[in-house]
């Protein structure tokens, strides 16, 4: 789980071009938008793109994805719970 | 108090709940849905949500027009309301000058451009032709050309207002004087773009659009076109055209909060209300039904309740949303619910909201949930946009006239009596172009005889090549906007933003945001965040969507950007009308300053260039590698061939003139119409009488400065309608040209006006403008832009120290 986090706020910072923000910035238990990191609703629908591409999981419900990214653990627990095996394809 | 009332004098509708008014009253009254399969194209991942498609066979309806599907759809409902109008056989008691067409469009051909680029992407037999068709302007100018209007003919792309926008850009134009007749709507067909793009928002409700209800999820996506023939009270009368209804307000207003997402407290829905209330002096307790935008997003429709409350309070009329006979028909939509609100007038009957059946506390409204009849005086008509471009019309029964009122004749114009002699100030300007980002700059590039083209890589292209463009250099992004709100926005938006602020901040004048406004021109928009988005649809057969690149492409992206960024919560509009954009963007900033609505108002035009819109070229033989730089009045373009394209963006801030301290210089006699054919003759009169409107004599003109590109028969016209000019105003007016500093594109003629400012501060020399060296001016203090664009519609405007 603490790799699963550490590998998520890697790809939050280099998903949303956050410069100047290092994993160790983003708090594991801290809402993930709204506040903090100054990221917003449409950077929250980013990440489900990010979620799709890399894990393979598809969300298309908003309270699936507001519930998801209460925070990086949250997220990290969501992710654990339902990514598909071998779906990265970041590189597709 | 309205000057001239716009009354309707005909309606016209396609859409997935029938073609025509007649079969679209009857899926209303009976309740029938039009929301069913989509079967137009296929798309993997959001086949089973339901949409609004047009059932009919648009192609065969449409009959012999060339043009995308949402052009098709604008001429058959245009067709039907000119009909009611009784203008079916030519608008003989007409004057055509005083006759216009103004559309809302935001995704024009985009249904036919992702099939090209299919093919090219998967490497398929490559065709452009269907790029032809792309443009948002493309409906606008086939009703133009159908209806013949030489009056104003533009576009307006405000995403899901735009229809709206539309009528109410119209509706100014009969009230100025500028028009008589003006057919007004909206349209957009089904397009995988906005399919995935409505998806990757997660805006699609699988259960189809379900406004109001607690379990509402989204909106159904729709297509298809509404007309209006909207038309001066008194016109109407006198050639004893049927009256309808009447419109009784208008107001628009920008949320400047978000790109997508509403104000929560719907400040700017309730701003675009109060403005239209107050422009038709009417009282809440006037209004018996509200026609909600009522989407069926959670966001939308409680923001709309929110705003609803705030104005109404307590005594709230009946609100419905007709969302899921159609889909949501983004630009059509506003243009929809206007057609509809004249039939209700017109039947005493209102149409209720298919889809809500349970309640939602939280919103506390219970709409109308079936079509019932119902004692209307006036409707309230809502349209709410991306970019926070919000719209509200009032719809009313006809009242006897008053038989004392009279057309006032063009030379009595609203727009010409209000502003001073000198015209509006021209406060500040800010640029991005291949010639440089200030006036300085680019008045050394005009010493050096122009912009310097560059390579641009084109991988598209078959085979894989080069094009020599006039590309922008880096232009101070970092240093103009901080790097968490740069990451989200597309290169042209940030090329418009930074305009804007430098703009702006020339103009450093202490003014209540909501007395400023914004129109921001674009030809082509967000080329290259579209072709993102696309790219990545195909490619990944519509999975992992970037919604970034969607909220990015919608034309209105720029406009709204500087209002959220710099908070001006006024009027917010983007005409798409090729190469008049600029134009239309300054005609409608005027107009806001003229009403006193903006003591402010941003106007300008940026376009983008983008590696599918050269290879297209490129296949079409307009560029090679061996083009030769823009020479204009050289004549060296041949067969094909055409000019260098470019790229730029430039704002400009306009005040009023009577309280301008320090402007750089002033601007009038501004106006948009259309010709049929070029002649020079005709076209140097019509200049001629737009600058006496505004009481400025032609004999003070020193320079035509015109869109003359190097291509042998366009200088030539532009240089016949200068000597034309000439021997009306009694003295040599020199033939000037702008784009061998900016390229041949959309937005070009924004450059022409900053040159133009350049000119009569006596910063750039006219002979670096002009090639007929014998007729220079010792000095240009007064100088003509005119633009004369590829499908007819001209603009015109009148720059002096």
């Amino acid at each position: 789980m603490e790799n699963l986090i550490e590998e998520l706020k890697s790809k939050i910072i280099a998903g949303f071009s956050l410069e100047g923000v290092s994993p160790s910035d983003i708090q594991t238990d801290e809402p993930l938008f709204g506040v903090g990191l100054g990221l917003d609703s449409i950077d929250a629908l980013e990440l489900v793109a990010i979620l799709e591409q890399d894990y393979g999981i598809i969300i298309q419900e908003r309270q699936v994805a507001d519930k998801a990214f209460a925070s990086v653990q949250a997220l990290a627990e969501f992710v654990a719970a339902n990514r598909k095996p071998c779906s990265s394809e970041s590189q597709s | 108090m309205l000057q001239r009332i716009p009354v309707i004098t005909g309606t016209g509708i396609i859409s997935a709940a029938g073609c025509g008014i007649g079969r679209v009253w009857e899926s209303i009254s009976t309740g029938q849905s039009g929301l069913g399969p989509l079967t137009l194209f296929s798309s993997p991942r959001y086949a089973h949500h339901p949409v609004g498609q047009v059932r009919e066979d648009v192609d065969a309806l449409a009959g012999r027009v060339r043009g995308s599907r949402s052009d098709k759809l604008a001429w058959i409902a245009a067709r039907e309301a000119l009909a009611a109008a009784g203008l079916e056989s030519g608008p003989d008691a007409l004057n055509p000058e005083r006759m216009g067409v103004m559309l809302g469009c935001t995704v024009g051909g985009m249904l036919s451009t992702e099939q090209v680029l299919t093919c090219l992407l998967r490497g398929l037999k490559r065709r452009f032709g269907p790029l032809r068709f792309h443009e948002c302007a493309g409906g606008t100018d086939l009703c133009a050309r159908k209806l013949g209007a030489l009056g104003p003919c533009a576009t307006v792309s405000t995403a899901c207002s735009a229809g709206a926008m539309a009528i109410l850009a119209a509706a100014e134009l009969i009230e100025q004087g500028e028009a008589d007749l003006m057919l007004a709507g909206g349209t957009d067909s089904l397009s995988r773009l906005t399919l995935n793009g409505f998806g990757s928002l997660l805006l699609l409700d699988p259960e189809g659009c379900r406004p109001f209800d607690a379990r509402r999820a989204g909106i159904s996506l729709g297509e298809g076109a509404a007309m209006l023939v909207l038309e001066a009270e008194e016109s109407a009368r006198a050639r004893g055209a049927p009256v309808l209804a009447r419109l009784a307000g208008w107001g628009a207003s920008c949320d400047a909060f978000h790109a997508t997402a509403p104000h929560p407290e719907g400040r700017g829905a309730c701003a675009a209300i109060q403005s239209a209330f107050e422009r038709g002096s009417i009282q809440p307790a006037d209004i018996d039904y509200v026609s909600a935008h009522g989407t069926g997003t959670p966001d939308n429709d409680a923001m709309e309740i929110r705003a609803l409350k705030q104005i109404f309070g307590d005594r709230l009329p009946p609100v419905a949303s007709a969302q899921r006979f159609f889909g949501h028909t983004l630009a059509a939509s506003g243009a929809i619910k206007a057609v509809l609100a004249v039939q209700s007038l017109r039947e005493q009957a209102v149409p209720g909201t298919p889809g809500f059946e349970v309640a939602d506390d939280k919103l506390g409204l219970e709409p109308v949930k079936e079509f019932r009849a119902q004692s209307v005086s006036r409707i309230l008509s809502n349209s709410f946009g991306f970019g926070g471009n919000n719209v509200a019309l009032v719809f009313a029964v006809p009242v006897i006239s008053n038989p004392k009122s009279q057309i006032p004749n063009p030379s009595q114009s609203l727009l010409a009596s209000a502003a001073t002699k000198r015209g509006f100030a021209i406060l500040g300007v800010g640029a991005v172009s291949a010639a440089g980002n200030s006036l300085a700059e680019i008045a050394t590039a005009f010493r050096n005889g122009g912009a310097v083209a560059s390579w641009f890589d084109v991988p598209a292209a078959s085979p894989p090549g080069k094009a020599r463009v006039y590309a922008c250099g880096a232009f101070g992004a970092e240093q103009f906007i901080e790097p968490a709100k740069r990451r989200k926005l597309s290169r042209i938006q940030q090329m418009v933003l930074v305009a804007a602020r430098k703009s702006f901040n020339c103009a450093a004048a202490a003014v209540a945001p909501e007395k400023i406004c914004v129109a921001i021109g674009t030809g082509l928009g967000s080329l290259n965040d579209t072709a993102a988005f696309v790219e990545n649809m195909i490619l990944k057969e519509e999975r992992a969507p970037r919604p970034i690149f969607f909220t990015s492409s919608v034309h209105n992206s720029l406009a709204a950007q500087i209002a959220i960024e710099l908070n001006f919560p006024g009027l917010n509009s983007t005409p798409v009308q090729r190469e008049i954009s600029f134009e239309t963007a300054l005609w409608q900033g005027a107009t806001e300053l003229a009403s006193g609505r903006a003591e402010l108002a941003l106007v300008g035009a940026a376009d983008e260039l983008n590696q599918y819109h050269l290879a297209a070229g490129m296949r079409w033989g307009w560029w090679r590698e061996s083009s030769p730089e823009i020479q204009p009045f050289a004549g060296a373009l041949k067969n094909r061939e055409r000019p260098l394209p470019g790229e730029g963006g430039v704002v400009v801030t306009l005040g009023r003139a009577e309280n301008a301290v320090s402007p750089l210089a002033f601007v009038s006699a501004i106006r948009i119409g259309r010709s049929e054919n070029q002649n020079a003759g005709a076209e140097a009169r019509w200049i001629l009488r737009t600058l006496e409107r505004d009481g400025i004599a032609a004999g003070d003109v020193d320079l035509l400065l015109t869109g003359a590109n190097g291509s042998a028969k366009l200088d030539d016209f532009y240089r016949a309608v200068a000597g034309a000019l000439s021997r009306l105003a009694g003295r040599n007016i020199a033939c000037g040209a702008y784009k061998h500093a900016c390229g041949e594109h959309h937005s070009a003629p924004v450059f022409g006006f900053l040159t133009a400012v350049g000119l009569v501060r006596g910063e750039i020399a006219p002979g670096f403008c002009t090639v007929d060296k014998t007729v220079l001016p010792g000095a240009c203090r007064t100088v003509v832009l005119f633009t004369f664009s590829t499908t007819g519609t001209k603009g015109m405007c009148c720059i002096r120290a």
